[in-house]
């Protein structure tokens, strides 16, 4: 909402610059800004046109003599509106005009210029550069030019919440502003006038199939009326707040809804073809054209005005070009009315039309305001268009809309305040905005204006007598009574551990869009959650799994110049399990990616380390050690749909918490990646937190030296090491402490498809010094099992 | 398999000897000739060999030549560096450390750990909540009535007509509140979706930290308070700051917190907040004659593009290597 600081003065009398009144405004939770940048036209003056000739070497070009308000100046200008007596803006000789611009004296085909005149453009009021912008008569030459913008243009933009209906008006916007300086508030006559007989209530009938839609509906008639363009005055000061004029007709309306807030329509009487208002709500597929030139097709959710048999406007959103102004138009039906403000909210998203209009009765509209507005539109067409009222309004008002009266206590507002706000200042704040208050012990009975829809409750009151009181003028205060024993103060304490270690590793945290194409999540085979109104078709379903967007990224870093990296990411992914909010399943997740080169030779080391199964399982069991999560092992699956190949699960105890693996090469195609193979891993976030919270308590450090053993195995090269090792630490009969597989010989010397493992076992014990006869039969025993169990020999 | 044992025993004992590692010529000799000299501990051991069973004899050697080859390693490379050391020949200690992998935390994750903690020291503590819920949750309790223009200043996914993605963290506020008696303090972070054109300002997600207090005797003075407190610790003592008057539905009076950017030389909105409005306590059957709180709501973005200055939102979600390692 524009509004314009000089209308705002006719209602209340100030003497603050625009820059305070925005100010004000906005403490006041009408956040504010100046409409007009001025820091850059502080150069410019106000001069005054005495001379135009024509240049005697150019067609285009005048010869002008530009008072300054001291000297008179030549200047050569090639504008088509120059004419003497104007009041211009002047850049005089030394000015910078926005865009760093700087006048200098030249000499134009043999003339001397001594400035410039210029353009709304040059001035950066608007884009218009056809013309000079003229100024009004009365500016005095000499005086700034931003002087004359604030006195004559001033404007400020309002951003104005869905709470406060009253404040789309420069009547609403005075009032608050009133309240806050205590001052008073000049409203604008609305003269309602009397009269012998009501003529008007014999041309027309108004009926209702429904009260509640339209609680009030005031019509009154003006004839004679001459539809022509309007007064200066009138056309100034729609322009101040942005709107270009229509017409006379036109612009009162919108006058009145700019000044006091209410829409109004006006029919062309003549074109109504009956003497009959019917409000109702529209039959399935009713058609009506609309000013706009628009057909459009109506449903039972919208509310129209009929002349009884047929449409003629939408109700509170926008009327029917049949009935609509035009020039020729002489005998005017006004329409001022209160509708419901939910059916017009409904209406409107429905036809996906927002106007001035459904803007405020949708917000909700002063049901007092109605008859207001009638009597100021009558009175504007009357000095306007010459037009002529006939006496009388009808005046239908079958749902009387009651006026709320509020209790509000002293020790309610205390506590919400948290201080003692004065009654002085409690009761001049509620009777500036226009509550009537009737003071009684400890609390105050208040009546809430028609126009304050939003005052319903005593909360809201309280909120009104803070927001005038200050907000920055209650004082902080810390005051704590309650007693917090939560056990758990975060959930997810262990995160921030897990991104500690993992970045430790060399991988970088990313977070990526949830929202992803349906064939993006289609590499994996799980029920995505869809949105019925995507933002496009590139983010139409929920992500079931982090690896698209860690491969995506790893895929647009090799694109700009990073082919080696390593992301990890934790956040929610989705899966529709079964139908509505209760089958959705939105699971914690944590997921990393690596490929490329894991470290780079160097001038240290021809050495080079790839991303690799091993390093992501290395990574992990690196993890879990530093979380202290304990008897962790990995088994291979085959059918998953985690997006892995050569996956292994990663258990804990009997519990599955992880994957790690390959990154699948159907999401190089369906991803159209152009990285080489990935490793990745994946974890239920949820219960690695919980195992990187239990709490293992500390062994106490074994003193007796370790016995260091090594094994050498010759096998069949299909057993797995790991199975091996596995089965030795099963048969270590609490004296093996560790057993590492050192290295991996192949030679026809021990048979084709024969491998040698060489196992370092480490064995100690917490009681005493290890000896010969303490390990041996372990060794033994381990020899046998392996040899029985794997076909494998001692080498 | 004694010799193995002898073997373990001589490699145990050149440890020790040899730890630290003599840096003078004549312990150097000494050492050497005690182990690899012609009469050292070593030949002795391979003259031991003889007496090894056949059967044993491969593997014996492979054990004892492993020895040998570890010691003559452990002198070539130690007096090789004790010389460069003294020489200064090739260590150019000019040329860049070994390169050692290091990742990065995601500046965001930098600002919601800074906004937790904060949080957490005066004793709040930190809840989850879904990020696809119910109408009622995400706007119904928290009264938005259907078809509200409030409910216009949150542009929403849907699901179905009942089911949205959470256009904020208040949605917890309401299961909190349900869920447990008050009193109750705690933050909530979590991801929160608009459909809102992508744009540098403006992206379809965005992470918010929501915080509720509810208890009985609970003040705008106490929500200023704690908001201050919070805005001096993330901002710096010293930082200027403003409470302006706003509106959203579930808090009444409503505010919005801007801090001054001597910079930018312009008022900067970092979050919005109010008491909570009785309505919301209405919804989740707690009596408001006897229960109160106030709420707020920040956007972990919008901060964190404030402290670092960062100037487009879409560098948090696409991972570019050049951004995070600035962090």
């Amino acid at each position: 909402m524009r509004i314009s600081i000089n209308w705002l003065k006719e209602f209340i009398d100030i003497s603050l610059s625009n820059e305070e009144i925005s100010n004000k405004l906005t403490m006041l939770g009408l956040e504010a800004e100046e409409v007009y940048d001025t820091s850059s036209l502080s150069d410019i003056i106000i001069g005054e046109i005495k001379n135009v000739i024509k240049h005697p070497n150019a067609d285009k070009l005048n010869l002008c003599k530009v008072y300054d308000g001291q000297k008179i100046l030549p200047v050569v200008c090639g504008a088509p509106n120059v004419e003497v007596g104007q009041k211009i803006a002047f850049a005089p000789v030394g000015s910078i005009l926005p865009g760093n611009f700087k006048i200098n004296e030249a000499k134009i085909r043999g003339e001397i210029s001594q400035g410039m005149i210029c353009s709304e453009k040059e001035v950066s009021i608007s884009d218009e550069h056809d013309g000079i912008m003229v100024l009004d008569v009365n500016a005095s030459p000499g005086e700034t030019f931003i002087n004359y913008l604030n006195n004559y243009l001033g404007a400020i933009e309002l951003d104005i919440t869905p709470n406060r209906p009253d404040c789309f008006s420069h009547l609403g916007v005075a009032r608050d502003l009133a309240a806050k300086l205590n001052v008073d508030i000049h409203t604008p006559s609305y003269d309602k006038r009397s009269f012998s007989k009501n003529i008007a209530k014999n041309m027309i009938d108004i009926s209702f199939e429904n009260p509640d839609d339209c609680p009030r509906y005031i019509a009154g008639i003006v004839k004679n009326v001459k539809v022509g363009p309007s007064p200066d005055w009138l056309k100034l000061k729609l322009e101040s707040t942005g709107q270009r004029s229509i017409n006379n007709v036109v612009d009162i309306s919108n006058l009145v809804l700019l000044e006091m807030g209410q829409p109004s329509h006006i029919f062309d009487f003549d074109k109504l073809d009956s003497k009959k208002i019917l409000i109702r709500r529209a039959n399935k597929n009713e058609k009506i054209e609309t000013v706009d030139e628009e057909s459009r097709v109506l449903s039972a959710t919208d509310l129209l005005i009929t002349n009884g048999k047929k449409p003629i406007a939408i109700a509170g959103i926008m009327g029917g070009l049949s009935t609509s102004v035009y020039n020729k138009s002489s005998t005017l039906l006004i329409e001022c009315a209160y509708f419901n403000a939910p059916v017009i909210r409904k209406s409107a998203k429905n036809l996906g039309i927002s106007t001035e209009a459904s803007k405020r009765f949708e917000r909700g509209a002063d049901p007092n305001g109605t008859e207001k507005a009638m009597w100021r539109i009558i009175q504007l067409l009357e000095e306007v268009t010459d037009g002529e009222w006939i006496p009388g309004i009808v005046d239908t008002y079958p749902k009387k809309i009651k006026q709320v009266s509020i209790q509000l206590s002293r020790l309610k507002l205390d506590i919400l305040s948290g201080c003692k706000i004065p009654d002085k200042a409690v009761e001049e704040s509620l009777t500036n905005l226009g509550c009537t208050i009737k003071k009684t012990s400890g609390e105050w009975l208040c009546k809430t204006p028609s126009w304050r829809p939003d005052l319903q409750r005593e909360v809201d009151l309280i909120e009104e007598v803070v927001r005038i009181y200050g907000y920055d003028n209650i004082p902080s205060s810390f005051n704590y009574e309650g007693i917090m024993n939560d056990n758990i103060t975060d959930p997810h304490k262990s995160l921030s551990k897990i991104i500690n270690i993992l970045t430790g590793f060399g991988f970088n945290q990313i977070f990526t869009n949830s929202l992803q194409s349906s064939r993006k999540v289609s590499a994996l085979d799980f029920k995505s959650v869809k949105m019925i109104n995507p933002l496009s078709d590139k983010m139409s379903e929920m992500r079931t799994s982090l690896f698209q967007g860690l491969l995506d990224t790893a895929n647009f870093n090799l694109k700009n110049g990073n082919p080696d990296t390593m992301f990890f990411e934790w956040g929610n992914v989705f899966e529709q399990k079964s139908k509505g909010l209760t089958g959705i399943e939105e699971k914690f997740q944590l997921a990393g990616v690596a490929n490329g080169i894991y470290m780079k030779s160097s001038i240290h080391s021809n050495d080079i380390k790839y991303a690799s199964f091993h390093l992501i399982k290395g990574i992990v069991a690196g993890l879990l050690k530093r979380l202290r999560i304990k008897n962790v092992t990995y088994n291979a699956i085959v059918n998953n749909n985690i997006g892995l190949d050569y996956a292994h699960t990663i258990c804990v105890d009997t519990n599955i918490i992880g994957y790690i693996g390959e990154l699948s090469s159907k999401f190089n195609n369906i991803l159209n990646l152009d990285i080489g193979k990935s490793y990745g891993f994946q974890f239920d976030l949820l219960q690695l937190m919980k195992l990187a919270d239990t709490k293992s308590k500390y062994k106490s450090v074994v003193v007796y030296p370790s016995m260091i053993r090594d094994l050498n195995f010759v096998l069949d090269e299909s057993v797995a090491v790991g199975r091996i090792i596995e089965t030795i630490n099963k048969n270590g009969k609490g004296i093996l402490i560790e057993s590492e597989p050192v290295s991996i010989f192949r030679d026809s010397s021990i048979g084709e498809k024969n491998k040698a493992v060489a196992i370092n076992l480490k064995f100690q014990s917490s009681k005493k010094t290890l000896e010969d006869k303490d390990v041996n039969p372990v060794i033994d025993e381990i020899i046998r099992v392996i040899s029985k169990k794997y076909s494998a020999k001692l080498r | 398999m004694k010799l193995k044992e002898s073997i373990e025993s001589v490699r145990n004992q050149f440890r020790a000897d040899s730890d630290p590692f003599p840096n003078d010529e004549a312990s150097l000799d000494s050492l050497r000739i005690k182990y690899i000299g012609r009469k050292g501990l070593v030949a002795n051991l391979f003259s031991g060999m003889k007496d090894v069973l056949p059967d044993d004899r491969p593997l014996a050697g492979q054990l004892l030549n492993e020895l040998k080859v570890e010691i003559n390693s452990e002198f070539d490379k130690k007096s090789k560096i004790s010389k460069d050391d003294i020489s200064n020949e090739s260590t150019d200690t000019s040329l860049p450390g070994i390169n050692i992998p290091i990742g990065h935390v995601h500046p965001l994750q930098q600002t919601l750990d800074d906004i937790k903690s904060i949080f957490l020291d005066v004793g709040f503590s930190i809840a989850y909540g879904p990020e696809i819920d119910d109408d009622f949750h995400n706007f119904g309790a928290l009264n938005f009535p259907p078809e509200h223009p409030a409910r216009d200043m949150q542009d929403t996914f849907f699901i179905d007509p009942e089911t949205v993605l959470r256009t904020h963290t208040s949605n917890v506020q309401i299961h909190l509140m349900e869920d447990q008696n008050p009193p109750l303090r705690y933050i909530v972070p979590g991801r929160v979706y608009r459909n809102e054109a992508i744009s540098f300002k403006s992206y379809c997600l965005f992470n918010q930290v929501e915080g509720i207090y509810v208890d009985k005797k609970v003040s705008f003075s106490d929500l200023k308070s704690i908001l201050e407190y919070f805005v001096k610790k993330m901002f710096g003592e010293n930082t200027k700051m403003r409470f302006r008057p706003s509106f959203f539905p579930f808090t009444e009076p409503s505010a919005e917190l801007d801090i001054w950017s001597d910079k930018r030389k312009e008022w900067l909105e970092i979050l919005g907040c109010g008491m909570v409005d009785p309505e919301v306590f209405n919804n989740v059957n707690l009596d408001s004659n006897i229960w109160h709180g106030y709420a707020f709501g920040m956007g972990v973005e919008r901060i964190c593009m404030l402290k670092y200055e960062i100037d487009d939102i879409r560098l948090f979600y696409q991972g570019d290597m050049r951004f995070l390692e600035q962090f």
